[in-house]
């Protein structure tokens, strides 16, 4: 099934897949209402293509940190491990939500930034998922935009 | 067995590492094509390499072709194991030598199954 745009149950539906999968069964990604957080990591992905856009995961610092030591089974994980733990899970998150997308589109390697990534300026957000889990919020949002590019 | 794990992710990497070492697999790692055709060429001699195909220098795919153009590494199995679930991508990685493909997200059992199909494992029953 190829979609035109990436839709928010789409979203959810994948990162539930890859929580479930890294982060633990017992620990469910549930749908949550808006809020608002220190955004401490980011990670964003790129697509290019047919459609063109951009994938981003935005956690609180205990969030981040709390995901990498479970996907990692590390009790205290270095600011590398944070990176690279959040540029794993947006690449898979954006790597699913490629692959529903009409046409042929290529993705970028992740971009991981300290603080808020900056999507370009004439992207649209398309999605956006408000989710909870045990140990705090996060936030994905997908963006459309007319070229894609990435800056932190 | 001796698997060689190639992704750029280090988290990858070491969730790779353990499900392979609690399965008895002598792990080495590579972050990217080339260095893992490095450490052949250097010696090393995997039973089995698990390729992620987006990576910096050399990616996946072209690891692929390169090891399928050495007769020496003819007994190699390569398994690609990505978030690229594109069937024309799975298509190529199959048509250039890969044997596997297991897409990202995966649980341990996926990657286990996928050896034990492969001859590469063999489950103890508990």
């Amino acid at each position: 099934m190829t979609v035109e745009a990436p839709e928010l149950w789409d979203v959810l539906s994948i990162a539930g897949e890859v929580w479930t999968s890294f982060i633990g069964p017992d620990e469910p990604l549930v749908p949550a209402g808006e809020e608002a957080f220190p955004v401490a990591w980011s990670g964003a992905v790129s697509v290019t293509g047919d459609w063109s856009g951009m994938v981003v995961v935005e956690m609180p610092e205990h969030c981040a940190v709390a995901a990498t030591s479970r996907m990692l089974m590390i009790d205290e994980p270095s600011q590398a491990d944070v990176s690279d733990a959040v540029g794993e899970l947006v690449n898979m998150v954006g790597g699913n939500v490629k692959c529903l997308l009409f046409g042929e589109n290529s993705l970028s390697l992740p971009v991981v930034a300290l603080g808020r990534v900056t999507p370009p300026g004439d992207a649209v957000e398309v999605c956006r998922a408000d989710l909870q889990w045990s140990e705090g919020p996060l936030r994905i949002t997908v963006h459309s935009v007319a070229q894609s590019g990435v800056t932190s | 067995m001796k698997a060689l794990i190639i992704d750029d992710s280090r988290a990858m990497r070491s969730i790779l590492r353990r499900i392979l070492g609690d399965a008895g697999f002598e792990t080495h790692e590579a972050e990217d094509g080339q260095v893992a055709l490095d450490l052949m060429n250097g010696g090393l001699e995997p039973d089995v390499c698990l390729i992620d195909w987006n990576m910096p220098v050399m990616d996946g795919y072209t690891f692929v072709t390169q090891v399928r153009h050495n007769q020496d590494w003819r007994d190699v199995t390569l398994m690609m194991v990505t978030t690229e679930s594109d069937s024309n991508r799975i298509v190529r990685a199959l048509a250039a030598g890969a044997h596997e493909y297991v897409i990202k997200p995966f649980t341990p059992d996926a990657i286990l199954d996928k050896l034990q199909l492969l001859g590469l494992f063999t489950e103890v029953p508990a």
